[in-house]
């Protein structure tokens, strides 16, 4: 384009006299005047044609330009449309059908629930659908058949934002465990029906919370064994404007975040507040003299984005949290939990699941802990976390303290948050550390040698269906090595729902766990963790403590004496270094973990009662045997006789989780 | 009648044209100004238009990225040569002002600056900023290939290109990620198909045409032509690095392919044998490494790169070339202070040497040279008892980086033809028992050793 426009910019002028003299000169010669006219002609038709093509292109490119460097008002812009829309006029055919063995909902044709399942799918079915797009954000089911599931429900309605859609359907019985308060909830969000509900009665609801109702239908059970009819219930919903659904939090990077996942998914309570959100970054003191700054943390997930939304949270609250260091593996292609890593800001990684079950977790663990050095090729070590704890305030205070032990003492295996026996009434002491054969798990660091050179090469393949953390158990690959491990937990496992998991035995084994809440316990006497140095300290506590009276019987509270801070000893009977008969009795009666052994160094455990230092030695095969006064007679307490099998099964499972 | 409509029509087309002209002529004007505006006041000296924009843009660009507490450092090959030549003085003035703008003020469409990964937090915050400064921005992003290597993990992609535009000039900004094997990594720039294509001429890019590696660089503080910039601390070196950077991702998908067909052996000798033959890899890089002494994986150890992405389990040693031109006397010595003691040197350096250190448990670490002809590379055999020569001949090729078992080493670039040159065209198929003088597709015999120099060219230990 410069090249050539010198050029006419110059003749025009000079063709235009050019052109009058030759008009006289050759007015006799018409071939030639015609020829130079015809080419007068096209030359001059062909600059036009070139000007407008070069204002249109010189246009498109401006409007480009501008477009581009225009991502900014992206948001207003959006804004701005909307009312063009004609959202506000926009219907939706609702159809929530309720029966005893099938449920199913459809907006607008499409079925956004069905559950026919045998078997699953108890009780009250709840959709949240976002009233301006009509999209599902949450799906629920409470099984209000069982104790505290209305509970659940209640939390969850009393989280959802004023305004949304919420339908209700039931399948097969909602009703037995539906308390007055639950019920007072569906009442208030307008339903005629839910006082009165009643065993296997049959109802389905649509209403908007704080808002209208779009219908409700209701078949009763006319006996105790049968069900109510199935009902199906048609209805419409008027959607709103997007600009009514939405609130109006300061243009911000943190509420452009919060602003995507609100409008997506509903659920998480205040989160999502227009008046006063919580906030979605928590800057907790950094800590002084950091020395996991730079330990990439992996999270590893599953499907269950509320747990991973607590966990988060608790996560990027901990003192000397580095979340440019987290990574979150979320085991298949699910949308829900990305949308909660990605409102904290943080990187998530997808897995396509392989083999299923345990092996499935396995694997996912195998290709969380590669990515994870992968992405972090400088790292020593790593911290892997799973989307059901809470993390303690001083998590990272206590890995800083302490991880040069893992770096030096190579009879070391892994530091660990979690101590197994470390419940209400066991654990006191938030300074102290022990070094225990058992790996605990639940939030623990991992060595990068440790996994490179033996965990990774030969991981369980796929085919097998191993627990990873069974697998690491085995004494091919802890070979003899020992975790360190705090008395009072640095994490707390609060998942009901899970793979080897359920309510009742969550309550027995975890309910009850204890979890640090002091933020910067200074660590006591770290250096006595050494693999020489803690027998020593060893030596030194058996030395000083009070032998028990052991003719009483140990499960009774009397036979620790009412005092405090004293360091007490028992010795039980322990023939060879596997006979764990009397620990298990003596746990169950404890009130600790007692489905399988966790917790011992050579034979002897360590926990508190009533606030003294109890300690317990099996006798003789622990070492500290010889500690022993000859005059005590190790207890020996017997199994009960086979009545346990109930127990057994869940036993095998939860031995599994954790 | 017909003659005053012709002419009518022709003044009403001269004048049109006449009307184009003089907008063109504004347009350009303006279309001018807007570019240079600013850039015309400031700078002193002659310099014309396009120099002082490059400047103006690049004093932006520093302003922004320090606004944003990103570290950014100087990697455009264009301005470290220059720099490189006057790096004494610059050096040992790091704040004077200098009297002409000798850097930044040659007219070039790019300016190119690095970026570690993990310096920064990749904000949005930073492009609204440099949008309100009026450049106009392009992300390239990618796979992670960190995660490549894996199967079925699908993470977020990662930018690996910025270009900032502004006017006439454009700000390349290469980001660099940390890889296994401690180097740094760049990745390609390959425009997805609904990118503008033209937002700047990226053929005349220096970096982005293949992926890249290279040592993390010391940085150095300088202020040129009154800008302050971080360079590399020795740019002769980082130039003479980016000159052979080229970088081969290990082509993971096809291994997945193929253990799909041969399922990898997992049993404990193949997990002992990999560990070991990974940590005498480490060893030996190590060593070489530090004598400066340049090699490649070679012969079983290269296939097992190329088809599987590991060690082969059943290959039972290490496989290295060197070229014989890179050959030290020191080698033996260093390996043997290593741990390595030698366990046999075929052949002498002027034809078909040869070098075998013993390993820990019987993994043993073979050395080829390889001597370059006009039209073909060799390296030679030797079999001890009968002193007979082999001669295996590849075609010509160049050294790429890699990443192997947590290693930064290089491979031929023309790895398909080098294996196929060795392994003939049925190299994927696992082949477990391998004679070195008959299996190779590419061995020649190549006489007998004379009897009288035996003594050198056969040495078993």
């Amino acid at each position: 384009m410069e090249e050539w426009k010198p050029n006419p910019a110059v003749k025009p002028h000079k063709k235009r006299s050019w052109y009058l003299a030759w008009k006289y000169k050759l007015m006799n010669q018409r071939a030639l005047r015609k020829l130079c006219q015809t080419g007068a002609v096209l030359f001059l038709l062909v600059t036009v044609i070139v000007n407008i093509k070069l204002i249109l292109d010189t246009r498109r490119a401006a409007y480009e330009e501008e477009e581009e460097s225009a991502q900014d008002y992206d948001d207003e812009m959006l804004n701005v449309e909307v009312p063009r829309h004609p959202v506000n006029k926009k219907v939706l055919d609702v159809e929530v059908y309720s029966s005893r063995s099938k449920v199913y909902v459809a907006v607008d044709g499409t079925t956004v629930l069905e559950d026919e399942a045998r078997e699953q799918g108890r009780g009250i079915h709840v959709i949240v659908l976002n009233q301006a797009t009509g999209h599902v954000m949450a799906k629920r089911v409470f099984d209000t058949y069982s104790p505290h599931e209305d509970e659940a429900m209640v939390l969850f309605l009393n989280m959802v934002a004023r305004g949304r859609i919420l339908i209700f359907t039931i399948k097969d019985e909602g009703s037995f465990h539906l308390k007055e308060t639950a019920k007072n909830v569906l009442k208030s969000l307008g339903s005629q029906v839910a006082p009165f509900l009643s065993w296997r009665d049959m109802w389905t609801f649509v209403g908007k919370k704080g808002g209208e109702v779009y219908g409700e239908k209701h078949a009763k059970s006319p006996a105790l064994s049968t069900w109510g009819d199935p009902v199906l219930l048609k209805t419409e919903i008027h959607l709103t404007s997007v600009e009514d659904a939405e609130c109006h939090w300061p243009d911000t990077e943190l509420n452009r975040r919060r602003k995507r996942f609100c409008s997506k998914v509903e659920g998480y309570g205040s989160v999502c507040s227009c008046k006063d959100p919580t906030p979605i970054e928590f800057n907790p003191d950094p800590l002084k003299d950091n020395k996991v700054f730079d330990v990439p943390v992996a999270v590893i997930a599953g499907n269950r984005p509320n747990y991973l939304y607590r966990m988060l949270r608790s996560l990027l609250s901990a003192q000397g949290v580095n979340p440019q260091m987290i990574t979150v593996f979320i085991d298949g292609y699910y949308e829900e939990p990305m949308d909660v890593v990605e409102l904290f800001g943080l990187s998530g990684i997808q897995h396509t699941p392989i083999s299923i079950k345990n092996a499935r977790v396995s694997q996912h663990y195998k290709a969380s802990l590669t990515a994870t050095f992968n992405l972090f090729p400088d790292a020593k070590f790593a911290v892997v976390l799973e989307e059901d704890l809470d993390i303690s305030v001083d998590f990272f205070s206590f890995l800083s303290q302490s991880i040069h032990l893992l770096e030096e003492d190579e009879s070391l295996y892994c530091i660990s948050a979690w101590n197994d026996q470390g419940y209400e009434h066991t654990a006191e002491d938030p300074s102290l550390l022990y070094r225990v054969e058992t790996m605990p798990g639940l939030g623990w660091v991992l060595r990068k040698s440790l996994y490179k050179d033996e965990l990774e090469p030969k991981w369980p393949t796929p085919e097998k269906l191993w627990d990873w953390d069974m697998w690491m158990r085995m004494p091919e690959q802890r070979k003899g090595r020992e975790c360190i491990i705090p008395d009072i937990s640095r994490s707390y496992h609060f998942g009901i729902v899970g793979l080897n998991m359920n309510g009742y035995f969550h309550e027995a084994y975890f309910k009850k766990h204890k979890f640090n809440t002091v933020p910067n316990v200074q660590l006591k006497n770290v250096e006595s963790l050494r693999k020489d140095n803690y027998e020593t300290e060893i030596h030194r506590l058996l030395g000083e403590a009070e032998v028990l009276d052991h003719s009483k019987n140990p499960c009774e509270d009397s036979f620790v004496p009412d005092t405090e801070g004293r360091v007490y000893v028992m010795f039980i009977k322990m023939e060879q270094e596997a006979d764990f008969t009397t620990w298990t009795q003596l746990a169950k009666c404890l009130h600790i973990w007692d489905l399988d052994v966790r917790g011992n160094h050579k034979g002897l455990w360590r926990l508190f009662r009533k606030k003294n230092h109890f300690l317990v030695v099996g006798v003789p095969a622990s070492p500290y045997s010889s500690k022993k006064p000859s005059s005590v007679t190790p207890i020996y307490m017997e199994p009960p006789a086979k009545e346990e099998g109930a127990v057994a099964v869940p036993a095998v499972a939860a031995a599994e989780q954790t | 009648m017909q003659k005053i409509n012709r002419n009518v029509v022709l003044a009403l087309l001269s004048l049109t044209s006449l009307i184009f002209l003089l907008f063109q002529l504004c347009y350009y004007k303006f279309y001018l100004s807007q570019k240079n505006g600013a850039a015309f006041s400031k700078i002193r000296g002659s310099q014309s238009g396009q120099e002082s924009t490059r400047w103006h843009v690049v004093r932006k660009f520093l302003g922004l990225i320090s606004s944003h507490n990103i570290p950014v450092y100087l990697i455009d090959p264009l301005i470290l040569g220059l720099v490189d030549k006057d790096i004494e003085q610059i050096r040992s003035s790091p704040d004077g002002p200098s009297p002409e703008c000798k850097y930044f003020c040659t007219p070039r469409d790019f300016t190119t600056f690095a970026l570690l990964d993990k310096t920064w937090k990749h904000e949005v915050g930073l492009f609204r900023t440099a949008e309100k400064m009026g450049f106009q921005w392009l992300k390239i992003i990618n796979k992670d290939p960190r995660l490549d290597g894996m199967d079925d993990l699908s993470g977020m992609e990662i930018p690996l290109h910025y270009i900032f535009k502004l006017a006439s000039h454009a700000i390349h900004l290469v980001v660099f990620y940390e890889r296994s094997g401690n180097f740094l990594w760049h990745g390609p720039l390959r425009l997805k198909q609904h990118m503008d294509r033209k937002f700047v001429p990226f053929r005349k890019l220096h970096f982005g045409r293949y992926s890249g590696a290279y040592e993390k660089p010391e940085l150095l503080l300088v202020s040129i032509d009154d800008l302050k910039v971080q360079i590399p601390k020795n740019p002769s070196s980082f130039l003479e690095e980016m000159s052979h950077s080229r970088f081969l991702e290990c082509r993971y998908r096809e291994a997945r392919a193929f253990f799909q067909l041969y399922p990898d052996d997992a049993s404990l000798d193949a997990v002992e044998f990999r560990k070991k033959a990974k940590s005498l890899l480490h060893l030996a890089a190590l060593t070489l490494n530090n004598l400066g002494v340049k090699f490649w994986l070679s012969s079983g150890t290269c296939l097992g790169w190329y088809r599987q992405c590991n060690v082969i389990p059943h290959s039972k040693d290490v496989d290295l070339g060197i070229f014989i031109r890179d050959y030290k006397a020191d080698i033996i010595p260093a390996f043997q202070n290593a741990g390595l003691p030698l366990k046999h040197k075929f052949g002498k350096v002027e034809d078909s040497l040869e070098l075998s250190f013993q390993g820990e448990d019987d993994v043993k670490l073979d050395i080829f040279f390889f001597y370059e002809e006009d039209d073909h590379i060799w390296n030679g055999g030797t079999q001890a008892k009968s002193g007979k020569k082999f001669k295996y001949l590849f075609p010509k090729f160049t050294l790429c980086w890699t990443e192997f078992v947590e290693l930064k080493v290089h491979v031929p670039c023309e790895t398909l033809q080098y294996v196929e040159a060795n392994y003939g065209p049925e190299w994927k198929v696992p082949v477990k028992t391998w004679d070195w003088k008959s299996s190779p597709f590419n061995v020649q015999d190549n006489g007998v050793w004379p009897i009288d120099e035996w003594d050198n060219v056969i040495q078993i230990y």
